[in-house]
């Protein structure tokens, strides 16, 4: 019986072919620009936590406690031997760093700047955020600016680009870097330039300089401690489960997470999440209108074949699926001819990349990459199928009342 | 008659009608409300991040900001004091000269821009009075009184009438160091200025930091903003006719094209989304304004054999679209320009964004609209072209059927 009612749906929109297609076409193109948009969009909101993420709090800071409200040389955490001893331990953990943290006043014989020096061990730093790849190969330079090392003296220091240029050093220049000790005194020490990074993150592009954890310590007067160990986990929904964990094992510690760290790039997710939705249900809404006017005229024209049909014995229940299984049919054609369409486009940037170069001023302003690769998940799929399944069945209420309230058997005894 | 014609085939048809007239208005009136939000809410980032520090001309040496250092300074103030003196054009202008000390409370030592500023004349400049949070803003009589922003003071551990010491270097590169009173805590919203600068009389500056006559640049705020770009040519003009080319003014526009461009994109990424919406409703009238025609396919072929011409019946049907169109994109228009008008005197407020913005150096916490005639007009017209285009096949294709055809159609 399913097979007689599509066989007539079928026919019934091959009959009127062009607007069929109108409608197949117009579901494919907005699922097309839909799936667009969330790709791009997400992975644009994606790519700016994934840096925050990789190159400065993972997806757990540790801190002190008081120590991110008021970051002082005393409020360090002492015994990071048995954080190591902990997370060297744990299965969910891929990486961590330890960094020790001071702010100052970076100089050269010409400029000064406002910096901060994070004390690191470079291997670590490797396997958190592949800093070398970070590393800023400039064309206009005389020397390639590649070298991931602190040197001998461990006096190198890697520092961002954005510094480097208001600083106007490059590999091999030296720099001050003036700041308090762990006695209060304010003291210097002479750094030379063995590299220079570009991460995308505006507070190392900008304001840090990575020392030697060694030479940082050194000059700080400090011993053991450290000011933030960096986690990263192999699977981000582990989060908050690994946070709580830390937090009754060291509670003495403020053990946040990245969300707590950076809320805005939250909000930034968020608020993705709200838009997209929005778009979606504008978008169709106007596609069930879409279908609407076209499965009514289809409805209010075929009022005598369906008198007919009901004359010679189909009940209004048959008739119902015919219109619900050619909606179907509209709706599913539009959805797969939409999702190969527009999940191919997806494929396509999340391999090549969107290249906005043009604008790449304003991207490098707020530290994000002017490439942006889209990305996929299932649930964009899921749910636009939902809005298509929802957008043809709604839009077929409509003709099914006029058609039940239009009585077509009482018609062609009229005609 | 053709005009006859449509206006009785549009009321003939009315659910066609007005599903068509509400679709297109709605659209319209979304088109007129998302553009006068997107400029209004740019504007006013832009206009904050211009005024509260950076002005809208400034005055420096060509190489100044690639390279902020003492070697590109501005060694002859006064011969560009002469210059903007005579300028018609400019309600005011200041000179600044920053530079990068590092700050020592009792406790705590941070980096941070020490900027000598003339304080009278700041006052139309920037917003930096305006933003007193504690204590008071600077006078031109002040000496080693300092105004700092509140997120450094905090850093700092220190208050109004606290002592602060500073170590940097003068304008002659030697070392320069002096014990400062907090005067005033100035909070302008932009949580990195506000942690990272700190203002002194230029006078008191020049006297501790060797740098009288000299500025690291000039702030000038011309009597029309919107004429920024105009009056940083003529400023260039007579710059390099009187004082030197190495000196060079900059509007806002070339000085935060970064900022600039940020806001070129959020409005083409806003203008791409509103594409897709409007691709699908592009469809809808299209599909509508099919099934209207098709169902009057008949009718047009008795047309036809009674000898109207298809370029008659072409306008008959596209007159009907274009009145149509017309009275759906006023309405929008007009109901996008209520909107407009009405969220410009009450602006969104979307909490969280605010440290959204916040954590791109943006002072923002509500989103206002625009009320701009022109850019309704525009919108209007866009609308107005694409409803007309979206009815253009339907109509062709049922101006292409031959009238024998059209008059047996079911």
């Amino acid at each position: 019986m399913f097979s007689m009612t599509a066989k007539i749906a079928w026919a019934s929109l091959v009959r009127r072919r062009v607007r069929s297609l109108m409608v197949v076409i117009m579901i494919a193109i907005s699922l097309w620009g839909l799936l667009f948009i969330e790709g791009i969009y997400d992975g644009m909101t994606e790519q700016m936590i994934d840096t925050a993420i990789r190159v400065d709090c993972g997806h757990i800071s540790i801190f002190a406690q008081g120590y991110r409200l008021d970051p002082d040389l005393y409020k360090q955490i002492a015994d990071s031997a048995v954080i190591d001893e902990v997370l060297q331990h744990d299965q969910r953990v891929r990486s961590y760093t330890k960094r020790l943290q001071q702010t100052g006043l970076v100089s050269t014989a010409h400029a000064a700047r406002g910096a901060s020096i994070y004390g690191v061990n470079l291997q670590d730093e490797e396997r958190q955020c592949s800093l070398s790849g970070y590393l800023y190969p400039r064309a206009n330079s005389d020397r390639i600016q590649r070298e991931y090392d602190f040197g001998v003296k461990l006096c190198g220091a890697l520092i961002g680009y954005k510094l480097a240029d208001k600083l106007q050093v490059k590999i091999g220049s030296k720099l001050i870097f003036s700041a308090q000790n762990l006695q209060g005194e304010l003291q210097s020490m002479v750094l030379k330039v063995s590299g220079v990074l570009k991460s995308n993150n505006m507070l190392f592009d900008d304001k840090v300089i990575f020392v030697s954890a060694a030479t940082a310590r050194k000059f700080l007067g400090l011993e053991g401690q450290v000011s933030h160990v960096a986690i990263l986990l192999n699977d981000e929904t582990q989060t908050l489960a690994v946070q709580q964990e830390l937090s009754r094992e060291f509670p003495q510690l403020e053990i946040l997470r990245w969300d707590q760290l950076y809320p805005a790039l939250l909000q930034s997710r968020q608020m993705m999440k709200v838009s997209n939705m929005v778009i979606s249900t504008l978008i169709f809404c106007a596609v069930s209108l879409g279908i609407i006017g076209v499965m009514l005229v289809s409805v209010l024209e075929r009022l005598r074949e369906f008198g007919i049909m009901q004359a010679v014995g189909t009940t209004f229940g048959q008739i119902r699926n015919i219109v619900v299984v050619e909606s179907l049919l509209l709706g599913g054609s539009g959805f797969i001819l939409g999702a190969v369409i527009g999940g191919l486009t997806l494929v396509y940037f999340r391999a090549y990349g969107l290249d906005l170069s043009v604008f790449s001023t304003a991207f490098e302003q707020f530290g994000m990459d002017a490439v942006t690769y889209a990305v996929i998940r299932p649930s964009f799929f899921i749910n636009a199928a939902i809005a298509v399944l929802m957008s043809t069945l709604v839009s077929v209420l409509l003709p099914l009342r006029v058609l039940k309230s239009s009585q077509p058997v009482e018609i062609i005894s009229k005609l | 008659m053709i005009f006859q014609l449509a206006v009785r085939n549009i009321l003939a048809h009315k659910k066609r009608s007005i599903v068509t007239l509400i679709l297109i208005a709605s659209s319209t009136a979304m088109l007129v409300f998302a553009s006068a939000w997107m400029e209004g809410s740019h504007a006013l980032m832009l206009k904050n991040a211009v005024e509260i520090y950076p002005g809208y001309i400034q005055i420096c040496d060509k190489d100044f900001p690639a390279a902020t250092s003492y070697d590109h300074l501005i060694f002859d103030a006064s011969a560009i004091e002469k210059i903007l003196n005579n300028q018609p054009n400019i309600a005011s202008y200041a000179m600044r000269f920053e530079s990068f000390v590092l700050f020592s409370g009792d406790e705590k030592s941070v980096g941070a821009m020490l900027t000598g500023v003339q304080p009278a004349r700041e006052v139309y400049l920037s917003r930096l009075a305006a933003s007193l949070q504690r204590g008071s803003y600077l006078t031109t009589d002040d000496t080693n009184q300092i105004y700092i922003g509140a997120e450094l003071a905090k850093r700092l551990k220190v208050e109004v009438d606290d002592e602060l010491a500073f170590v940097g270097s003068g304008a002659d590169y030697s070392f320069t160091a002096d014990k400062v009173i907090i005067k005033g805590i100035f909070k302008t919203g932009l949580f990195d200025f506000d942690a990272s600068s700190a203002f002194i009389n230029k006078k008191y500056f020049d006297h501790i930091m060797a740098a009288q006559n000299l500025a690291t640049q000039f702030v000038v705020l011309p009597k029309n903003p919107q004429l920024a770009q105009q009056v940083a040519e003529i400023l260039n003009a007579e710059l390099s006719i009187k004082v030197a080319e190495q000196y060079q003014a900059q509007s806002w526009q070339q000085r935060m094209s970064g900022l600039v461009q940020a806001m070129e994109l959020d409005s083409m990424f806003g203008y791409i989304t509103l594409g897709v919406i409007f691709i699908v409703i592009f469809f809808v009238v299209m599909i509508y304004t099919l099934l209207a025609v098709y169902g009057r396919v008949r009718e047009i072929g008795v047309m036809r054999a009674i000898g109207t011409t298809p370029s008659q019946i072409m306008a008959m049907l596209m007159l009907e679209n274009g009145l149509l169109a017309s009275l759906s994109v006023f309405a929008g228009g007009i109901v996008g320009g209520i909107l407009a008008v009405y969220f410009e005197y009450n602006p969104i407020v979307i909490s969280g964004m605010e440290e959204q913005f916040k954590q791109y150096g943006l002072a923002v916490s509500s989103m206002p609209t625009i009320f701009m005639p022109a850019m309704i007009v525009r919108d209007m017209t866009v609308m107005f072209v694409l409803t007309l285009l979206s009815t253009l096949y339907p109509v062709l294709k049922v101006n292409r059927i031959p009238p024998i055809e059209a008059i047996h159609h079911v």
